[in-house]
């Protein structure tokens, strides 16, 4: 009986899997069918920190300001005008007569317990880095509400526009983050009909949706699955059972579009790829504590010929820690050309002239990450290749127990270089350099209000970095979206797929 | 000295029992194609740095997954090359070396423990029989996947800890059939001959017990050689196997996966030599049986 159980659950399931399953999945029906690779584990965008998260924020829930994606402007959202009080205050002017999927009304309590909430440490929001800034909210009126910052933090309307969205207070209160999670409500275009974890979400235009920088949803509803097979994504997009997938490797992406039906757009994503290297020794004594080694290993790979025959599309070589389009990411560096020969005499010269082994690791993409082992061992350096799940990586990371490895960042598309620079350098647990001088020009360029001494600063660290070579910047990454001709979509620079600009053709 | 040579002696002794069993080999078809088989594919890794047109290793970005010759390639890279572009010949010979060698040691290392518990248990009996047949189950208990996996997972994945962790939990069919053999043999006459005469109890085992299993043994050999390529491939596709830049076919099978849609051949051509080489194994293993067995052939 125990064993007969699972069985029996197994098979209702896919039962019932199957029968919720359109039939016709196109504009007749209404019904944009999205395939999801990730499995989330939270719906609730602050519990959660893929991009998977990112996407289903921005359509659930809204921001007090809006960043145009187009041309990156500043626009009121949830608020109506915004001004800095002092250097750690601003206050808000809220807009009137928005609600809540639920009926709720949105005004200062919703913006105050939000804030309040997510910005106390013990309520464990996943990523502090997002909402670790503020300090507490305080209301003026019912539509005036200031925010405090702990400290200076001029990229405060970035974060704001971005991962920080307004939760209805009452409702927060009642089910808190796991109920959230499955019964999300918002103020955004989309609202929840479903969510079912590991299999399915269903979202439905939010018709009373007001006047937003947004726009109005067009789609009337989304049916969002989650298939972690790129494969089996493809099969379905054949048969017609999905209309859209997104992060379609380059290989496919190639061969979908040269099947003439379907519309493959490809964009640049804010995730830059690198190899990190333990330059403060953490791991104990290792080659890449000398400088010259680090040097060589951002000589020995061919960054144009990854851009170009693995990661394609609109994918750029980079030689900063940081994304070109963030605030402060100057890339007046140190630029390392692809020269083998100079980074083996640099490895001699480090007295390496037989090159060494070591743990190499990496989370995804494991082609890429063969093909920069294969540029390293053909300069001498031999690695045992590790390949981690991203959290098992991580852990091992803040543990400093990771010599060598490939890593991306995708800055949670947050357009200033403190979301990446200043997250890895700035001595925490995932600084594999430790570096004083790094440290102390971060912390003027972050807090600095002055623009012109953030980029004087952000210019400084960033020089620094790259000559001292703490990492190996190697590429941006981009994404490719292919969907149905019927489908009319523009996708943005910055990975977030944005149903609200959908629309049948 | 006449009687050799004389035509009606000749006839009247018949051929010797190893000239039977020759001829009864040759005329097996399943053994001689497994031999064959599994010969050249020895053959190969043992020459693959001479037989492979290009180094294994030699990454060429520009020229990833050109087809193979069949399906409209050059012959420069006859069977294509993979998603980084190296050369999927040279890679599938010199998978061949890593399927091999982990196929042979670790039947070897099994074949070695589950031998001398069995033949133990089999020859001494009460509490050493007791002991080994609890051992049996124990191991029988255990998932063999599954422990591979874990242990695999824990230890990090690389040829020496495959080798290891197949080679320790692939031992109880040889256990359980030694035992079984032994249990049978030394009841024999010839045993109890031995015994009476005062020799010693290896002497025993090395020279009455061993020879008269041997036969089983092969075949049990190359049935754990089967399994554990098998296993190395799973493993390996897995992702906990052989590491890469090391070729192994269920490592190849693996980085083919995702073009499988549109390049099916990156996953089709280590697919079938991995077939062709564990079924031509079998076959051996079964015609060894065969041959050897003659009473227990249908």
């Amino acid at each position: 009986m125990h064993v007969k159980l699972p069985v029996a659950t197994l098979a209702a399931a896919t039962l019932m899997a199957s029968s919720a399953m359109p039939v016709v999945a196109d504009k007749a029906s209404g019904t944009l069918n999205v395939a999801f690779t990730k499995e989330l584990e939270n719906v609730d965008s602050y519990f959660n920190s893929a991009r998977e998260g990112v996407v289903l924020q921005r359509a659930i829930w809204d921001g007090l300001i809006y960043r145009d994606p187009e041309t990156n402007e500043y626009i009121g959202n949830l608020a109506t005008s915004w001004e800095w009080i002092d250097d750690t205050t601003l206050e808000f002017k809220l807009r009137e007569g928005v609600t809540f999927h639920n009926g709720e009304a949105f005004n200062a309590d919703d913006v105050v317990f939000t804030v309040d909430f997510v910005a106390k440490e013990e309520n464990g929001v996943k990523t502090q880095r997002n909402v670790n800034w503020m300090e507490s909210a305080e209301k003026i009126d019912d539509y005036t509400v200031r925010i405090h910052l702990k400290d200076k933090f001029p990229a405060a309307i970035e974060f704001l526009s971005g991962p920080v969205s307004i939760y209805p207070n009452e409702y927060y209160a009642e089910v808190g983050p796991s109920g959230m999670g499955l019964k999300p409500v918002g103020t955004g275009p989309y609202k929840v009909s479903e969510v079912v974890p590991g299999q399915h979400f269903v979202l439905e235009a939010n018709e009373n949706y007001y006047d937003s920088p947004k726009g109005q949803p067009e789609i009337a509803k989304i049916d969002i699955r989650t298939i972690p097979d790129v494969n089996t994504q493809m099969a379905e997009l054949f048969s017609g059972s999905l209309d859209l997938i997104w992060q379609v490797p380059a290989d496919q992406a190639n061969k979908l579009a040269e099947m003439g039906q379907f519309t493959v757009a490809n964009e640049s994503t804010m995730r830059v790829g690198y190899v990190q290297m333990d330059a403060a020794g953490r791991s104990g004594d290792n080659p890449f504590t000398n400088k010259l080694v680090r040097q060589a290993v951002n000589h020995a790979i061919n960054r144009q010929e990854l851009v170009d025959a693995l990661l394609q599309g609109k994918s750029k070589v980079v030689y900063t820690p940081c994304f070109p389009s963030q605030f402060g990411c100057v890339q007046d560096v140190t630029e390392y050309e692809y020269d083998p020969e100079k980074a083996k005499a640099l490895l001699a010269e480090a007295g390496y002239p037989d090159g060494f082994t070591v743990d190499f690791y990496a989370y995804r993409d494991r082609q890429y990450a063969e093909a920069i082992t294969s540029y390293l061992n053909a300069v001498g350096i031999q690695t045992n290749f590790n390949m981690l799940q991203y959290s098992a990586l991580r852990e091992l990371n803040m543990k400093g127990e990771v010599p060598i490895a490939f890593q991306t960042w995708g800055s949670y598309s947050i357009n200033d270089a403190s979301a990446m620079v200043s997250q890895f350098f700035k001595h925490g647990s995932l600084d594999n350099a430790q570096d004083d001088q790094v440290l102390e020009w971060l912390n003027v360029a972050d807090s600095s209000t002055d623009p012109d001494e953030r980029i004087e600063y952000y210019t400084k660290a960033l020089q620094r970095i790259s000559e001292e070579a703490f990492w190996a910047p190697m590429f941006t990454y981009n994404t490719n979206y292919v969907f149905k001709d019927e489908v009319a979509y523009t996708p943005t620079p910055d990975e977030v797929l944005r149903f609200v600009d959908m629309s049948w053709k | 000295m006449t009687d050799a040579t004389d035509p009606l002696s000749a006839e009247l002794q018949g051929p010797s029992p190893r000239q039977m069993l020759k001829s009864r080999a040759f005329s097996h078809k399943g053994l001689m194609f497994g031999v064959i088989v599994v010969g050249l594919l020895v053959l190969v890794a043992l020459l693959a740095p001479l037989l492979a047109p290009h180094d294994p290793y030699a990454q060429s970005l520009m020229k990833r997954m050109v087809p193979p010759v069949f399906m409209g390639g050059t012959w420069e890279h006859p069977l294509g090359t993979d998603h980084l572009g190296r050369d999927y010949l040279s890679r599938l010979l010199y998978g061949a070396r890593v399927s091999l060698l982990i196929g042979t040691v670790a039947a070897l290392i099994s074949g070695v423990i589950g031998t001398a518990m069995g033949v133990a248990a089999g020859y001494f009996g009460g509490k050493v029989d007791a002991v080994v047949t609890f051992l049996i189950n124990v191991r029988l208990a255990m998932p063999v996947v599954l422990v591979a996996l874990a242990v695999v997972a824990i230890l990090g994945g690389s040829l020496t800890v495959v080798i290891c962790v197949l080679g320790l939990l692939l031992w109880d069919r040889f256990a359980v059939v030694m035992r079984a053999s032994t249990l049978q043999i030394s009841r024999r006459d010839y045993v109890a001959a031995a015994q009476v005469i005062g020799a010693s109890t290896p002497r025993i085992l090395l020279t009455e017990i061993m020879p008269n299993v041997f036969n089983n043994l092969i075949v049990i050999v190359t049935l754990e050689m089967a399994h554990a390529i098998l296993l190395e491939a799973a493993l390996s596709f897995l992702g906990l196997g052989v590491q890469p830049p090391t070729p192994s076919w269920g490592l190849m099978v693996s980085e083919g996966k995702n073009m499988m849609l549109f390049e099916p051949w990156l996953v089709l051509i280590p697919g079938a030599v991995l077939f062709v080489l564990v079924l031509a194994i079998n076959l051996m293993g079964d015609g060894l049986r065969d041959v050897t067995a003659p009473e227990g052939r249908s």
